[in-house]
């Protein structure tokens, strides 16, 4: 899943960025709004977690211009202010999710795994996908009953293709799910985690649509005659 | 008692004590008028009869001793006796029987008891007869009651209109201080809403007028206060979420990812202190507790106690002390002169980027002390200088909790001195005068 945290404390932003990634999460981080918009413009996101005291424009205001231009990105706001007033003003004017500081790193994740269920129009957070289990918010992937050991760029990989099915993704799009937009990207990185993938899940989990990208085919256990 | 019965009731009782002696008065004068015409009558009876007595073809003397004339023939009114005698008292004639004979010794008006009956005679010489006639004071009496009947009774029938006129009259007139009143009560005991009320007379709008201004300011501080805590929750969670958060990391972290984030909790944890102890001490400012620890500090030592405290490179704070700061004693309490300092140098240092160099000079004059904090920053728009000195205002990025210039001027304020902020192109001048002596 990737993150876009818009938090202007830097201490703040840190822990949180640290404790995503070490859930599985893919974080890029930003302090001011006019940043917010110009990452949104250069990267897919699924999910933003919005501080409201940003130094440059209100949070609520950046939100609700983001609204205005259809922007449907799940956003979840973080906020020291407790007051009623104050939470009812940031659902209405677009937040999906509302999260008060000072709060615990899992609650957050889990929430943002809620709120990325609810777009996909899943009731429960588990993905099933033929004999594939897979659990984003514990990052937990099984096939055919058996545990399978993926690393967080492979769960990132797996869950951009699980939550799109049928659609082609190009190799672009996969990279903006797995990476950050700072990381450091080789050229074959990609191809490296699709093997790994195939070679875990059956060669047929991603299909290769050529000139185009990739899509989610068929889990299949390794060993398993090819139907 | 409600304003208008109170009303009421003094201005009826000064009503009906007016009326009263207006009546007695008149009623006093009715009566004399009533009298003064009765005895005229008397008057005008004796002298009509005295003529009768003339027109009659031989004296009364020679007639027969005992005559008597009836009334009709003496022609006098009802009620009214008439006599005639002689001069030597024999009586002529009379319409009136009766045992006892009138005094009719003496000329005029005589009052006397005939009978047990009291009379009012007139006596009239007239030739060689007298002639006297007389009333019933009874009948007199009798007269004037009803006559003091027939006028009183529409005196008394216009108190009473009055008074019941001053009744519904007052409840008029008193209506505006009723819908004031009606609408207070509609209001809650914690609605801060100006209160609406139409049609009220000039003497009551500026009531209203002041009222409502003070719900309005009273709004105001709601407001602002509700703001400071709000604030307040906000510079204390900010830290307490990075502590928080950086430990979470650190327990699901290892190696050298965990150690950054410990690093990460204790800044937060000095960043929440620090935050604390500001709130504290303007708590403690704005109170009323002593700060006087009867230590005098000179000017020198309370700079050299600051440049120390101050966060920062003390490097960078340049000094200009004249020589005789050491000399110099400052009336106000030398841990609040510190922390004043201390934060007038914190703000420089943080505002004008890590290298450039603070200055501090002290001007001191006959009984004042200036220190000028100078640094060379980018200074302050001249909107943003009233916000400088506002609780949890802060400018930028700066990392501070907003509450340094907050606590000088509450300093400031407590110890008669002055905190001015002068803003310019190479930089931000902020001077604090305080009252002083030289030792």
């Amino acid at each position: 899943m990737h993150v876009l945290l818009c938090e202007d404390d830097d201490l703040i932003a840190s822990g949180i960025a640290a404790g995503l990634i070490a859930q599985g999460l893919v974080v890029d981080r930003v302090a001011t709004a006019s940043a917010a918009r110009a990452m949104l413009q250069a990267a897919r996101f699924d999910v933003m977690i919005l501080d409201l005291g940003l130094p440059d424009e209100d949070g609520l205001k950046l939100l609700r211009r983001l609204r205005q231009q259809g922007e449907t990105l799940p956003v979840l706001v973080l906020t020291a202010r407790d007051a009623v007033t104050d939470r009812v003003e940031g659902l209405q004017a677009g937040a999906d999710d509302y999260l008060l500081k000072p709060f615990d790193l899992r609650e957050l994740a889990a929430r943002l795994h809620t709120l990325l269920r609810r777009v996909a129009g899943r009731a429960v957070n588990v993905i099933e996908h033929g004999p594939l289990r897979y659990d984003p918010s514990r990052c937990q992937a099984s096939l055919a009953g058996q545990a399978v050991d993926l690393s967080r760029r492979e769960q990132a990989l797996l869950q951009a293709l699980l939550q799109n099915p049928g659609r082609v993704l190009s190799s672009e799009q996969l990279k903006d799910c797995v990476y950050g937009f700072g990381d450091e990207v080789e050229s074959n990185a990609l191809n490296v985690h699709i093997h790994h993938l195939r070679r875990k899940l059956g060669n047929g989990i991603v299909e290769t649509v050529r000139g185009l990208g990739y899509r989610l085919g068929p889990a299949q256990a390794p060993g398993a005659p090819a139907p | 008692m409600s304003l208008r019965l109170r009303l009421s009731l003094i201005l009826g009782s000064a009503f009906i004590v007016i009326w009263a002696l207006a009546a007695a008065w008149m009623l006093r004068d009715l009566r004399q008028q009533m009298m003064f015409s009765l005895d005229q009558r008397l008057v005008a009876s004796a002298r009509m009869v005295a003529g009768l007595v003339d027109q009659l073809p031989q004296p009364l003397s020679a007639r027969d001793e005992h005559a008597h004339f009836s009334a009709d023939q003496l022609s006098v009114p009802d009620g009214m006796a008439c006599q005639v005698s002689s001069l030597r008292g024999e009586i002529l004639a009379s319409n009136h029987a009766h045992d006892g004979t009138m005094d009719t010794r003496r000329s005029g008006f005589l009052d006397q008891v005939i009978d047990g009956v009291s009379w009012r005679t007139f006596s009239y010489e007239h030739g060689d007869v007298r002639i006297t006639t007389a009333d019933r004071h009874e009948e007199r009496e009798a007269l004037n009651r009803s006559i003091l009947l027939a006028a009183s009774a529409p005196v008394l029938m216009a108190l009473l209109g009055s008074l019941g006129l001053l009744w519904v009259g007052l409840g008029k007139g008193l209506a505006p201080l009723h819908h004031m009143r009606d609408a207070l009560r509609r209001r809650r005991a914690d609605s801060v809403e100006p209160l609406q009320v139409a049609g009220l007379p000039s003497e009551l709008q500026p009531l209203l007028e002041t009222q409502n201004q003070l719900f309005r300011r009273i709004a105001q501080t709601l407001e602002r206060e509700r703001r400071l805590t709000d604030d307040a929750a906000h510079e204390l969670r900010s830290p307490l979420t990075a502590v928080k958060t950086h430990l979470q990391v650190a327990r699901m972290t290892e190696g050298a990812v965990r150690e950054q984030a410990l690093a990460h909790a204790e800044e937060g944890a000095d960043r929440l202190h620090r935050t604390l102890e500001q709130l504290l001490l303007l708590a403690r400012v704005e109170g009323s507790l002593s700060f006087d620890d009867g230590v005098q500090c000179s000017a020198a030592q309370v700079v050299r106690q600051a440049v120390q405290d101050a966060g920062g490179d003390p490097r960078r704070i340049q000094l200009r002390l004249p020589e005789e700061a050491a000399q110099v004693y400052l009336s106000m309490p030398a841990p609040l002169a510190v922390a004043a300092l201390r934060n007038l140098l914190d703000n420089a240092l943080r505002h004008a980027g890590s290298e450039s160099p603070v200055e501090l000079a002290l001007q001191v004059s006959d009984d004042r002390a200036a220190f000028v904090v100078r640094d060379q920053g980018p200074g302050i728009a001249p909107e943003d200088l009233e916000h400088l000195t506002e609780r949890f205002w802060r400018h930028g990025q700066s990392g501070g909790c907003g509450l340094g210039l907050a606590i000088v001027q509450a300093i400031a304020q407590r110890c008669a001195a002055q905190l001015e902020f002068d803003s310019r192109d190479d930089g931000l001048r902020v001077r604090l005068d305080i009252p002083a002596r030289l030792g």
